[in-house]
């Protein structure tokens, strides 16, 4: 024990919680005997003024040195009390918490039991507390450069917050584009505006500002360091057209002969081989895929480096790798869509005319395949719509969760098919999810369209119709559960409403950034409802539907709320980090490496010239996965040393 | 007015007798809309979980004895919820507290595996007659397998060729094999299906009794049903034997070239995923590696093969009852097969074979298409 | 005075603390024979602890920590579950057997797992007697 402590015991009443069930003054007499405790009281409200107030008045005149408060839990107060030792002068490190409310008084019933539980409590308290020291709060500067990942709605919007406090911005994106899938929508709900107009703005804004770094075609293949201070490692993809002579007169792309199917359009269209993915593309600068490029494959064409007046085009150009230097991170990473050819009964690239939303919209956009013309396979325009809800979400096979927007989309889907072609439309749900500001408004409008709603999940669509006159249809079979009839429906056409998924490459993400999931795969938020912006690593902030699936409104919004966080970050200048961290002593450290690969930041490495390892204050979370794993006993974390925990295991049971 | 309280006691006793999941449906009608009988008349699954939710069930319905557990509704339903195990709880509740009456057909097959072990009303004696003259030798310690032919093959007529064309086949490929006659007897699997839950506790404990006395490690069955409750219902009731069914067992002497084909099979087969081989126990290709192997056979398929097979109406104890005339799914599932040009319709459950022979009988298309096991096939080119 | 096992528990901050607290704050009751102790992460949990607390006289210890997956540090749990299976063969060398010493996930909402867990070792052990080790 440290003969030097001189520990001031608080033993709180907590009104009738703690007093009500354990006997107070016992404790307190109990206290008054351990050794080194120079004084013990109690109060009947610690956590107020007047009692923080007697622990300041006892540091200051009886020169207690260390304190301990028997009261609720240390979740609750902890730097409540802290505050008080460091108004005192004192560091708020040298305080034990012993819980004897929430794990004590609360827990059992009134009685000897409970009063000596309370006893071993306040012990245990006194016995450690003798071992602590005091702990500085490091304070390390901050890098005023952000790097947003994903150039979705998501991250132009973080992008455009954050250049607008002149701060500045990496946008990297890994298509040739920015815009996402929002530049793939053709209408959006419930207001019905043009997806591409509204989106272009925004997306210009980011072309023209001064303070974004656009880096398109690229990936972040390294991060590494600490909030304040990331080093990025980003891949710039080789385009093979030289981005500052391209001037987007598109007769490259335009005399191209070799075509591959689009990505943009969702797979039904076609793109050529060198290719901006749609005319509003940002930047403007085609990019060649070397899987579809003809020269690449077998030494021919180069058709378009003839044809190009700038001489822009270089099929030397290789990857370029650049590190960049940045104070915090958000991911906008976006999300990809449930493919359904595993749901066989629903005939998804088996049966013609049998569409994913995203497929519709492109065939709905003026951009897309079809120019915006409803057709069906053979040609004809169609006369009548299934709209299938829940393809992949609320369902224990594929996705547990609801994807959130998809009864809008299929909303919305109804009313674009009534515009265009005056059909019946019928739509299929399980239940009708319209939560937003004007979205049940926008659900009576489209049933006041005439659209048919029949509550029921779709058990199968077939290739012939209900009956002869119907064989060229598809038939769709379900239970309407309202009317407790089964239903065959003839249509020419069925979209699938199917479920957002996280990306496909958010594994890889994940271990770039070392990030949680949650359960339902999408990136996990430090708390959903009170932290929905901020992950466990500090300085990364995901936004968008990369952390849940969303609409539009709640993805800007989320995406101006972490460009928010990361402005506080760069306002404050320097940003102080937790004090619980662990030090190895080189004189005991073997050099064995065992903790080096165990922490889950990285935090140790092997310093060489000293023969030991060493952990980075900064990474450091204070976990003690490495102490606890240390054969020679040489690391230890503060407030958590063997010491502080093997003398409180001595005084729970003394 | 009709007005409904919810009763609470009806709720506890369903779930308790087997119906937790229950809680968990959403009334999304995947379930109506995927059950077979909704080809043919009005079933509404999701209607009968909501009654059971509530507890105002109509135990005197004759909707509660339809479900044939095939199996197509649990495999889709996006809460998980155990239809089936609801809809045996709810069997289990008549049966065993007699809030109504077990349909008569039903009646009289149980009475009969009660006391006989078989659905016949035959003796327990003659359940090894089908292979009187075969020379098949009773099982005993140190043998290979046993084979376990069910009450169907070993009683009906109509399917003694499958355990005989088994045995045959079993002989052919070297396998040291035995059979226990009257010592086993009926599996349980559809009686348990039906409600009658203690009447297959104590066949369990009876058959597991004998297993063990006679020292089975291996068995191999013809029916998928056997199959089914061998494999994932007699281990938690104590017993220590592994089962494959006689497909799978093909299979693996297929690929170890344990089977040798001196002829042809020149005929287009479409195989039919029995619902206890496929959806309940995950098995579809197997059968179909054995057909494949045949020389000079053609394997088909129908439409709705797989996991969307189309049951044949023989499950949850509906083999035992009548089904009327323009209900019946086998009659859907042979046209299927004839629409494909098959010339046989290939099975691999005694309860398939009855029901399709029945269909061709009474539609008085016995010249139309051949029914027969993979085994016969198999033994058609030894 | 018949026999009540003394328990030390070891609940790590985010998830298996906040699950006893919240116990509490239900006023859910269980045995008082269990105190906690408060670490960052179950990962962080010596192995010595274990012993030390057995040394001192503990009749029982009982380790707690995030559910598998949901660890704040991202995998301390799964070397809480390495070393507890490894100490386990110590422990049985050093005859201090099975129930005594047990491993218990408890999510911070899992406040009937924490209640469940304490009375079920308090029971177990008031059969099972004082640990013979007690120095």
């Amino acid at each position: 024990m440290n003969d030097e402590a001189k520990i001031g015991v608080f033993v709180c009443h907590c009104g009738h919680n703690i007093a009500g069930v354990v006997d107070v003054p016992e404790v307190v007499k109990h206290a008054g005997e351990q050794a080194h405790v120079t004084v013990a009281k109690d109060y009947i409200y610690m956590c107020s003024e007047k009692g923080r107030s007697l622990i300041r008045e006892d540091i200051k005149k009886l020169g207690v040195n260390r304190v301990v408060v028997a009261a609720c839990s240390p979740r609750l107060h902890e730097e409540t009390f802290r505050g008080a030792l460091r108004e005192s002068g004192l560091n708020p490190h040298l305080l034990q918490i012993a819980n004897i409310r929430e794990q004590c008084a609360w827990l059992h019933e009134k009685g000897p039991m409970a009063t000596e539980k309370a006893n071993r409590l306040v012990t245990g308290a006194i016995k450690r507390v003798t071992y602590h020291t005091p702990a500085e709060e490091k304070s390390v500067p901050i890098f005023p450069a952000t790097l947003v990942i994903g150039g979705g709605v998501a991250g132009i919007q973080a992008a455009l917050e954050i250049a607008s406090s002149k701060h500045v911005v990496y946008l990297v994106e890994k298509g040739p584009s920015i815009g996402g899938h929002m530049a793939q929508f053709d209408k959006t709900f419930p207001t019905l505006d043009c997806s591409a107009c509204i989106l272009t703005p925004k997306a210009s804004e980011v072309a023209n500002s001064p303070f974004i770094r656009l880096l398109t075609y690229s990936e972040v293949v390294d991060v590494s360091g600490f909030i304040g201070s990331f080093t990025v490692k980003v891949k710039r993809k080789a385009r093979y057209v030289d981005e500052g002579k391209c001037i987007g007169c598109g007769v490259c792309q335009e005399k191209c002969p070799w075509t591959a199917p689009s990505e943009f359009d969702a797979g039904i269209g076609l793109r050529k081989a060198i290719y901006t993915p749609f005319p509003q593309a940002i930047p403007n600068v085609p990019v060649i895929n070397r899987e579809n490029c003809v020269y690449f494959l077998r030494g021919k064409c180069r058709a378009c480096e003839r044809l190009c007046e700038p001489k822009a085009i270089n099929f030397d150009q290789q990857d370029l790798y650049i590190d960049l230097q940045v104070g915090a991170i958000i991911l906008a990473t976006g999300y990809d869509v449930f493919d359904p050819t595993p749901i066989s009964q629903y005939g998804y690239g088996q049966l013609p005319n049998v569409f994913t939303g995203l497929e519709f919209e492109r065939l709905c956009s003026p951009s897309g395949p079809t120019s915006g013309k409803l057709k069906l396979a053979d040609g004809r325009e169609p006369q009548s719509l299934a709209i299938i809800h829940c393809v992949g979400s609320r369902d224990h096979n594929y996705h547990e969760y609801c994807s959130r927007l998809c009864c809008m989309a299929g909303l919305k889907y109804a009313h674009l098919f009534r515009e265009k072609t005056g059909g019946d439309v019928y739509q299929m749900y399980i239940d009708m999810r319209c939560f937003g500001k004007a979205y049940e408004e926008f659900y009576e409008r489209v049933q006041g369209e005439g659209v048919k709603f029949i509550k029921g999940k779709v058990a199968k669509i077939s290739g012939n119709g209900a009956s002869p006159e119907d064989k060229d249809k598809l038939a769709i079979t379900c239970e309407d559960t309202l009317l407790g009839e089964m239903v065959h429906i003839p249509v020419d056409m069925v979209i699938l409403l199917t479920a957002l998924e996280p990306g496909h490459d958010s594994d890889e993400i994940r271990k770039l950034l070392r990030l949680g999931r949650s359960r339902d795969g999408f990136f996990l938020e430090r708390h959903p409802k009170l932290d929905p912006v901020a992950t466990m690593s500090e300085g990364i902030f995901i936004a968008g539907c990369c952390q849940g699936p969303k609409d539009i409104p709640d993805t800007v919004t989320q995406a101006s709320a972490a460009a928010a966080r990361v402005l506080a970050v760069i306002a404050r200048g320097s940003v102080e980090t937790g004090a619980v961290t662990a030090s190895i002593d080189e004189n005991r450290c073997s050099g064995c490496k065992v903790c080096n690969a165990l922490c889950p930041y990285g935090a140790i490495s092997f310093d060489e010239s000293a023969k030991a390892s060493q952990v980075n204050q900064l990474l450091c979370k204070g976990c003690n996965v490495c102490a606890a794993a240390c054969p020679s006993g040489a690391i230890s974390t503060q407030d958590f040393t063997a010491k502080q925990v093997m003398a409180e295991i001595e005084g729970v049971l003394a | 007015m009709q007005v409904t309280t919810p009763s609470k006691e009806a709720i506890d006793v369903i779930k308790e007798a087997g119906g937790e999941k229950l809680d968990l449906c959403y009334q999304c009608g995947l379930c109506t809309g995927s059950c077979p009988w909704n080809l043919v008349r009005s079933f509404l699954v999701r209607r009968i979980m909501h009654q059971a939710q509530l507890g105002v069930i109509d135990f005197a319905t004759e909707d509660i004895w339809l479900c044939t557990t095939c199996r197509t509704c649990v495999s889709r339903c996006p809460r998980g919820v155990e239809i089936i195990d609801v809809m045996r709880a709810m069997r289990r509740v008549i049966a065993e507290m007699g809030v109504a009456k077990v349909p008569q057909a039903l009646r009289v097959a149980t009475a009969s595996i009660a006391t006989l072990r078989n659905p016949y009303g035959e003796p327990a004696e003659r359940r090894a007659a089908w292979s009187e003259k075969l020379g098949i030798q009773a099982y005993n310690n140190g043998i290979g397998l046993l084979y376990f032919s069910c009450c169907v093959p070993a009683y009906d007529t109509k399917v003694t060729k499958v355990a005989k064309a088994t045995a045959n086949v079993l002989k052919r490929s070297g396998a040291s094999f035995g059979i226990l006659g009257s010592k086993e007897g009926c599996c349980g699997e559809s009686v348990r299906k039906a409600g009658s839950e203690s009447l297959f506790q104590s066949l369990a404990q009876s058959n597991i009794q004998a297993f063990a006395e006679a020292g089975v490690k291996q068995v191999v069955v013809s029916s998928p049903h056997c199959y089914h409750s061998f494999k994932n219902e007699y281990p938690s009731l104590g017993a220590d034997f592994s089962v494959m069914h006689i497909t799978q067992y093909l299979a693996k002497l297929v690929s170890d070239g344990g089977l040798k084909f001196s002829k042809e099979v020149n005929k287009k087969v479409a195989f039919h995923d029995p619902c206890y081989l496929g959806r309940h126990n995950g098995i579809y290709d197997e059968p179909r590696e054995v057909l494949k192997s045949i020389p000079g056979l053609e394997l088909i398929e129908m439409p709705d093969t797989r996991e969307n097979a189309l049951c044949c109406g023989g499950g949850g104890g509906r083999i035992w009852m009548e089904t009327k005339k323009n209900e019946r799914f086998s009659d859907l599932r042979i046209q299927q097969a004839l629409d494909v040009g098959a010339d046989v319709l290939a099975v691999s459950c005694p309860y398939c074979m009855l029901n399709f022979e029945d269909t061709l009988l009474t539609n008085n298309k016995e010249d139309a298409i051949q029914i027969k096991d993979v085994v016969e096939l198999v033994q058609e080119a030894l | 005075m018949s026999f009540e096992p003394k328990i030390v528990a070891f609940l790590c901050n985010w998830c298996s603390y906040a699950g006893a607290d919240l116990a509490g704050t239900s006023r859910m009751k269980c045995a008082p024979n269990v105190v906690g102790i408060r670490l960052m992460c179950s990962g962080g949990l010596e192995p010595a602890y274990v012993l030390k607390a057995f040394k001192e006289g503990a009749d029982g210890v009982l380790v707690c920590g995030c559910n598998l997956g949901d660890c704040h540090y991202t995998d301390g749990n799964y070397k809480t579950l390495r070393r507890m299976s490894l100490l386990r063969k110590y422990l049985d060398q050093m005859g201090i057997e099975e129930p005594r010493a047990r491993l218990q996930w408890v999510c911070a909402s899992c406040a009937d797992d924490f209640t469940e867990a304490v009375d079920k070792m308090t029971s177990e052990l008031r059969e099972l007697g004082p640990s013979k080790i007690k120095v």
